[in-house]
């Protein structure tokens, strides 16, 4: 497979300066020396093929974002060696632009003021995209999505999810090799968050487009990743396919419960506070247990039960001693909480 | 190069400034009263001197020069350095530097579409009402052709002083002491605020081999002056230029240099 981003022991480390307060302030900082080294991505090697979807995923502050900023140029890296499509990005960083998208959830690189379709036709002739291709992209779009009442609004009048979605379209509009989406769901409803999933997924499968994904919704990463990359702390913790993961975790299986008729008109704090309660409650009833725990999931009540550790039954009989149970699931391990426990530092 | 790349965004600048029209009038309103004050300021000068020429300028050749000067300025004012200063501050600084060129010439012709606004919505009409009520003390002839490449090059000069001290801000982080510290030091040894005939010799000598002049002074020597020969325009035109080159080398290396040591705020 021909590989589009090789990353090869790659460290960056910030040097944040200690700052003193006010004008002055500022003008000493100019000339002070007096600095705190911060490393936010540590030995991280890694390849990603052509046409491949990776979710690359941490907690907040693990050096996501930093590491997308390496690939596409804009931040150095302090030490190893990066090469996005045969170039390294910060030197070349404005031919890199060229075969890169990027879409960051939070913020628009749309003209916020104009129409969309404005600011596609300023992104086409940025990115010298001929005529020809610029409109057999677009007839790919509206054949994947309808754009057209977004299209004649200005981005400023669009809703969160149409903002989005125009981004996206606007990253893959030039057809590069690559497209970094930076949590692109980030703020979503469900629906918007299907479509936008549905989109990507469309897109990288008739473009042969590689995806980096990062993002909190493990909704995301069942949908679209079947790789996954974990850091946290700027380390590596985690390279290789979910069910992978999923077989790690093997011995781990979920109990979907709903205690009592009146669970559906359960608010989400009560919910919640029924499922801390829960988890208390059966960790005072099985001492030996530790790693038990139980979260509220839409209507149902996860619990999360490492089988090596105590029977699965037990753990039923045990919910039923306390609570009257409605209506009970057994399921294997969810991304979701299989990426819980890596974050929570039970891979090693 | 390929032009069309850029000119688009000088053309997207166009269309925001059109969707800011509330903007532009208000501006056009704040210069009329700066125009009175500074009309009854000078007026108050001339008087107490009790001579018609201050500094080899009649009163009527001080207001033609601050007119224009006035229109001059709000023409070329980009609020580069704030924003700049406000995408680093934002981290939004990463859209524009994920674009295939240059940070500088994005910025260059992100910016150049309000200059082609405003100097059609601002410059160009002050420049017309000053030729009606003036009777002619801008003289139309050969000036105007080196007053456009003169103002040309203020434009370039006045955007990479602006550059240079956005860069700043990469390092420092803050924005509005240096802004208005640049503001006040560009309007001073510019000439945009005092005719440099009213300078004390000593420190007029100091301004003249600064890039500031460059900017305001120059261009507007060029459209009123009615003693200058060619040889005086082409060598006005020259030091603009050597500025222009000089100050473009400095602002890439300056750039160059400071990129390195981005951080880019916020995830």
């Amino acid at each position: 497979m021909e590989k589009i981003i090789t990353l090869n022991d790659v460290t960056k480390e910030f040097k944040v300066l200690n700052r003193k307060e006010g004008l002055r302030g500022s003008i000493k900082d100019l000339f002070s020396r007096d600095y705190n080294i911060v490393r936010a991505v540590c030995n991280i090697s890694m390849e990603v093929s052509r046409g491949e979807i990776v979710g690359y995923l941490g907690p907040n502050g693990a050096g996501k974002s930093t590491t997308i900023k390496m690939m596409t140029g804009v931040l150095e890296p302090t030490s190893g060696e990066i090469l996005v499509n045969g170039m390294v990005p910060y030197i070349k960083r404005t031919q890199n632009a060229q075969n890169i998208g990027v879409v960051f959830g939070q913020r628009s690189q749309l003209w916020w003021a104009l129409p969309v379709i404005e600011s596609f036709n300023i992104l086409k002739d940025i990115y010298q995209v001929s005529d020809r291709n610029y409109s057999d992209m677009m007839e790919l779009y509206t054949s994947l999505v309808d754009i057209e009442d977004i299209l004649h609004k200005p981005v400023r009048q669009l809703s969160l999810g149409q903002r989005t979605l125009s981004d996206i379209l606007a990253a893959f509009l030039h057809n590069p090799s690559t497209v970094f989406l930076d949590e692109p769901t980030i703020g979503l409803d469900v629906s918007m968050k299907g479509k936008i999933r549905k989109l990507v997924k469309a897109l990288n499968k008739e473009k042969n487009t590689t995806v980096i994904l990062t993002t909190h919704d493990m909704g995301d990463v069942d949908a679209l990743c079947r790789r996954i990359v974990i850091i946290d702390k700027g380390s590596l913790l985690y390279d290789n396919d979910i069910e992978n993961l999923k077989g790690f975790f093997g011995s781990y299986r979920t109990v979907k419960v709903r205690l009592g008729r009146e669970a559906e008109e359960l608010t989400k704090e009560n919910l919640k506070r029924l499922a801390n309660e829960l988890q208390q409650k059966l960790l005072d009833t099985h001492p030996e247990v530790n790693s038990l725990t139980a979260i509220s999931n839409e209507s149902w009540i996860d619990v999360l039960v490492h089988e090596d550790e105590i029977d699965i039954m037990k753990v039923v009989n045990s919910i039923q001693e306390h609570y009257k149970i409605y209506d009970l699931k057994l399921e294997e391990i969810s991304t979701e909480s299989v990426i819980r426990k890596i974050y929570e530092g039970e891979m090693q | 190069m390929n032009l069309r790349k850029y000119i688009t965004l000088t053309r997207a600048g166009m269309m925001e400034s059109l969707h800011f029209r509330t903007s532009a009038f208000v501006t056009i309103l704040g210069n009329m009263i700066y125009l009175v004050i500074i009309y009854y300021l000078w007026k108050a000068i001339y008087a107490s001197t009790g001579t018609g020429i201050v500094n080899g300028m009649t009163f009527e050749a001080t207001m033609i020069y601050l007119v224009l000067a006035t229109a001059l300025f709000y023409f070329m004012e980009m609020y580069l350095v704030w924003n700049m200063g406000r995408d680093i501050q934002s981290g939004g600084i990463v859209l524009k530097l994920i674009r295939p060129m240059s940070f500088k010439k994005y910025m260059f012709f992100s910016c150049s579409g309000s200059f082609v606004m405003s100097f059609f919505m601002t410059f160009v009409p002050t420049a017309l009402i000053v030729y009606f009520v003036t009777n002619g003390a801008i003289y139309l002839g050969s000036n105007l052709l080196f007053f456009i490449i003169s103002v040309i090059f203020g434009l370039l000069i006045n955007f990479y002083v602006d550059f240079f001290v956005g860069t700043i801000c990469l390092y420092t982080e803050s924005v509005w002491g240096i802004n208005i510290m640049k503001e006040v030091v560009v309007l001073l040894l510019s000439g945009a605020s005092i005719p440099l005939a009213f300078f004390p010799e000593s420190l007029r000598n100091v301004v003249m081999v600064l890039p500031f002049q460059a900017i305001y002074n120059t261009p507007l020597n060029l459209l009123i002056r009615h003693n200058l020969n060619n040889f005086d325009r082409i060598t006005m035109i020259g030091i603009q230029l050597f500025w222009v080159v000089i100050l473009s080398i400095i602002t890439s290396l300056f750039w160059k240099k400071a990129v390195r040591q981005i951080t880019v705020n916020g995830g």
